[in-house]
């Protein structure tokens, strides 16, 4: 392009205004709050990686344990008691893992780069040292929170976002009250005219994680660590997604795409590639993102049109997300030599690299009938974690490598440890996610085969999970070495920690204060030659002069940013809400009895929704092996929604019914003695501690509260009532069938009540050739009509489902 | 672009600058302006078609079409089975329908019977031997698959499975029968006569 005679006049006048006119101040920035969130990411970091390799272990734990040798010994079965532990089962600790992964590690990332990155590009010191100290503090203590409830099975169910309502409060106070509070006063206090597409990317940033998280996060509270969402069914899918995708686009891409326009030409010394490109790719990376949530929910309960846009605007986010990539990698023309001697520059490439693959890798899978294959299986967790071990990871190494001399004012402890850290680093995420993409595609391939009779070719789903143990062991090496490489890092930053001079020199930076006396520069001629008056001005718009007037207006630019990230929330969670016919309604679904409800919060506690799934889709495959495909109407008193994003084990949408109670006790208490291969954690504690009969009333009120139509189960006593005589039932069925007797009062009964519930909402519907007659309701209605009757062993005979 | 040493990049710059970071003018690459119109287009046509043409199917069409496919796949020559002892002594004998029977009873059953229907503890009883609790004779394993029995122990499959289906399942347990796996669940209710021999017409023979 050859530029034109008006913009080649803008340097002289325009430079001089955007850095004239005011009183020449002088600040110093405010480092030690970078220091703060740099130490938080490396230790937090290292926790969780180190989760996700208990995690990981957890996976493989009962089949070593069970590994026999020919003489009959079992040289791990020691281990087999670590199967039994509450608080480190994996539906407990998963949730702490990826919560310390996104927001603590990731998150104190985001900040150390914003903290250092806004008060340069800003001139200016962040606005309050006060509210920074007690963002830096709230944050860690958000996530002490969450190390000190989820493992209690303290949780609201939903993928992360699990942490209750006083915790969600304190994140939204913290976030925006302190966080977002503190950089928009800085932004406004700046005292460099234009704001640098960095921190477009932290506006966009701060309030749209505020938006989904206040919206995901609605909830009416049954006691001080309990609530339930305000959400049901499909609705809670919608939102849940919508939040969840949307925590992806903007907690770990655009901050971290900020932190890459920040580092990457500072590191590579080097002019960014495209100016243009920045516009056009984070106007449409936020406008795009934001519709993309549907495509976690392809082939559910969902309507087809939500489904549809899911994927499409996923397909239309490929080119808006490379145009970042692009970017940051184009910026090393002429400098790709660094990239043998830095290693920064290595971990900064690597980490674009894998953001390039992760962002093509995520429209492809968003595509339906690849998602038909990828869904609920590995394949979700390995593009994940190229994005969380590639992108995320390899920036926020890249970044401090960078800081940590500059921040300690001394040099890096070791080059040539660095160097290690990326190599293991590196062959870690590969060994990491190649064995789970080939877990993956197995296993979807397995769910699916059929042999040449028409029958499901592995009808046994746990041969489905014991044929993944090889890569799950080949992860373990990946996280391995990846943990090894941070243990590295977080030495090597030790170390230069340790040199630091006695005290920090704090330069003094001068720069005038920004008046209100500024003229943009005048609107570029047109670059055509013979056209309409049309062309001209599309040529003079596409010049982008009008985007640099906002550049320095970061109020407007903040109201459009939000706009372009309300648009497509509005359009898909608005109709979800208001309009019936989404969510057609059957009649015959009844909320649960007050001692369903209760087992099914312990479904809940125990984080059952990380290894199953309560979703059958009208996939020829899932209905032979499942049942019959699921109904929107059947979870519209399900809050949260427990549809799960994996199964390690079987789905449990149809599960009651199938089986005795006393089969799911003792399934329960020892998977292994029913299903000898099964990796599923033993619950022996449920048989063992009494269900809190006392608390059901206060969580059946928050339900109807919900409008959940209990009746008169919300008189003072009554749930408690009914729930006691329903546990009497289920204790008695687990007793007849050979269990123990005297489980009424206990929590599993309460679990075993819910599972024999679940997916018995609905009639009946395969039998083409002879429809079962309709089934037998009940004999007891249990609470006007609105109840279901408890589920008696009479009433389940000849019922269908 | 992959130059391993340092070349001089002429492309004219911005006058911004921030912290030291200047930024090009380059404009887009072309071939990003194409693939994002492409998939933009793509878009358009791909909504319009699913949501608008007569041409278009749902995914719940195309789960019917496939259930209609497959049992027309297996049932196609026999059509609807009859219950009855004739019918069920046949199909044991059709190997194919055995095998399809085998792969349900695993999905299905094999939880509580276990997967050679030698049961499991305190769960579901031991098909393999030769005694039976609610079974006289061979229809009787048709009836309580169906309906279900031990007060819902065993769960009714009216709604899970088509006739068909449930005749083939109750023509596999009736295979098992005699089976006598070794470490089996120990043995529950009378012992009843053995099933009658097949009648001489031939075995329905799927397509």
């Amino acid at each position: 392009m050859t530029p034109n005679p008006a913009s080649a006049a803008i340097p002289a006048d325009g430079h001089a205004a955007a850095h004239g006119g005011g009183r020449l101040e002088s600040f110093v920035y405010d480092d030690a709050i970078v220091r703060k969130f740099l130490w938080a990411t490396i230790i937090w970091g290292l926790v969780a990686f180190l989760a996700g390799l208990i995690v990981a272990f957890e996976l493989v734990l009962p089949s070593l344990a069970n590994w026999t040798l020919e003489s009959g010994s079992k040289p791990f079965g020691f281990l087999l008691p670590l199967t039994k532990i509450e608080w480190i089962s994996f539906g407990r600790l998963r949730p702490l893992h990826t919560n310390a992964a996104i927001f603590a590690f990731a998150g104190n990332a985001i900040f150390c780069a914003i903290y250092y990155s806004t008060q340069r590009l800003c001139k200016a010191r962040m606005w309050s040292d006060t509210l920074s100290k007690l963002h830096f503090w709230g944050w860690q203590l958000i996530i002490v929170c969450a190390a000190l409830t989820l493992p209690f099975g303290i949780t609201q169910g939903k993928e992360y976002a699990e942490l209750e309502w006083p915790i969600d409060i304190l994140i939204a106070v913290v976030w925006l009250g302190f966080f977002g509070t503190n950089f928009f006063m800085t932004l406004k206090n700046r005292r460099e005219r234009h704001m640098y597409v960095a921190l477009w990317f932290y506006i966009a940033t701060i309030v749209t994680v505020t938006m989904l998280h206040v919206f995901n996060s609605l909830a009416i509270p049954a006691g001080w660590l309990k609530s339930y969402s305000v959400y049901a069914g499909v609705q809670d899918a919608m939102v849940q997604w919508w939040y969840a995708h949307n925590a992806v686009a903007f907690f770990l891409t655009t901050p971290f795409l900020g932190l890459m326009y920040y580092f990457m030409p500072k590191v590579a010394e080097r002019p960014v590639y495209s100016y243009r490109l920045s516009i056009i790719h984070f106007w449409s990376l936020i406008f795009i993102y934001i519709w993309a949530g549907p495509h976690h929910l392809h082939y559910t309960a969902i309507p087809a049109w939500a489904s549809t846009l899911g994927m499409l605007f996923s397909v239309m986010l490929w080119m808006p997300s490379w145009g970042g990539g692009i970017n940051g990698l184009l910026t090393l023309r002429g400098a790709w030599h660094k990239l043998t001697s830095d290693p920064v520059l290595k971990f900064f490439v690597v980490g674009i690299t894998f953001y390039m693959m992760s962002t093509f890798e995520g429209p492809m899978l968003s595509v339906k009938s690849v998602n038909m294959l990828s869904h609920y299986t590995d394949w979700t967790i390995a593009h994940v974690h190229s994005g969380a071990l590639g992108w995320n990871g390899f920036l926020a190494f890249g970044m401090i490598y960078w800081l940590a001399p500059r921040l300690f004012q001394t040099q890096l402890f070791s080059k040539k440890m660095a160097e290690w850290h990326f190599w293991l680093g590196t062959l870690g995420i590969l060994l990491y996610v190649i064995p789970i993409y080939v877990a993956g595609i197995t296993q979807g391939l397995m769910w699916r085969a059929f042999d040449q009779n028409g029958a499901l070719q592995f009808p046994e789903f746990v041969e489905t999970v014991t044929r993944l143990l090889p890569f799950y062991w080949m992860r373990i090496g990946g996280g391995v070495l990846y943990l090894a490489g941070a243990i590295i890092f977080a030495y090597n930053i030790y170390r230069t920690w340790r040199t630091r001079p006695s005290t920090y020199e704090t330069p003094v930076h001068t720069a005038p204060a920004l008046t209100r006396a500024f003229t943009d520069p005048a609107q570029p001629a047109s670059r055509l030659q013979a056209n309409a008056g049309f062309g001209h001005k599309g040529d003079v718009f596409l010049q982008g002069w009008w985007h640099r007037v906002w550049e320095r207006k970061p109020l407007k630019f903040t109201v459009f940013a939000i706009l372009a990230v309300v648009v497509g929330s509005v359009v898909e969670l608005i109709p979800m809400m208001m309009i019936s016919t989404n969510v057609p309604s059957i009649s015959s679904v009844k909320p649960y009895t007050p001692l369903e409800l209760a087992g099914r919060d312990i479904y809940i506690a125990e984080g059952c929704y990380n290894c199953h799934s309560q979703m059958i889709r009208p996939i020829w495959s899932e209905t032979e092996r499942y049942g019959e495909y699921s109904k929107p109407g059947e979870f519209v008193y399900d809050h949260p929604f427990q549809w799960g994003s994996r199964r390690i084990g079987t789905d449990l949408a149809r599960e009651g019914g199938t089986r005795t109670s006393q089969w799911h006790y003792q399934h329960f208490i020892d998977p292994r003695s029913l299903v000898a291969q099964s990796i599923m954690p033993a619950y022996p504690h449920l048989a063992e501690q009494d269900l809190d009969f006392a608390g059901i009333q206060s969580r059946v009120n928050a339900m109807a509260m919900i409008g959940v139509p209990y009746g008169s189960a919300v008189k003072a006593g009554k749930a408690e009532e009914l729930a006691r005589e329903q546990a009497k039932i289920v204790a008695a069925e687990i007793a007849s069938g050979g269990g123990p007797a005297n489980l009424e009062g206990k929590k599993i009964t309460a679990l075993i009540a819910y599972m024999q519930r679940l997916g018995k909402g609905v009639s009946s519907f395969k039998p083409a050739a002879a429809p079962p007659a309709p089934a037998p309701e009940s004999d007891k209605p249990l609470i006007g009509e609105a109840v279901p009757a408890v589920p008696s062993v009479s009433s389940r005979e000849g019922s269908g489902r | 672009m992959t130059t391993t040493t340092s070349q001089p990049i002429n492309d004219p710059l911005t006058d911004h600058e921030y912290d030291g970071i200047r930024e090009y003018d380059n404009p887009t690459p072309g071939w990003w302006h194409v693939i994002f119109l492409a998939t933009v287009v793509f878009s358009f046509f791909y909504a319009i078609f699913w949501h608008t043409s007569p041409l278009a199917w749902t995914e719940q069409d195309a789960w019917a079409q496939a259930q209609e496919e497959e049992y027309a796949k297996l049932f196609g020559s026999v059509g609807e089975m009859k219950p009855d002892q004739a019918t069920l002594l046949q199909t044991m004998a059709n190997e194919k329908f055995m095998a399809v029977a085998r792969s349900r009873f695993i999905s299905t059953c094999a939880a509580c019977h276990g997967t050679d229907g030698a049961g499991l503890a305190a769960s579901g009883v031991n098909l393999t031997d030769d005694h039976f609790k609610n079974v006289k004779q061979i229809e009787d394993l048709y009836r309580v698959i169906t309906v279900g029995a031990n007060n819902g122990a065993m769960p009714a499959q009216e709604s899970r499975f088509s006739v068909n289906e449930r005749v083939l399942l109750a023509a596999y347990v009736a295979t098992l029968r005699g089976k006598k796996v070794v470490g089996g669940q120990p043995a529950e209710g009378e012992v009843i006569p053995p099933w009658p021999a097949a009648s001489p017409a031939p075995a329905p023979e799927p397509k």
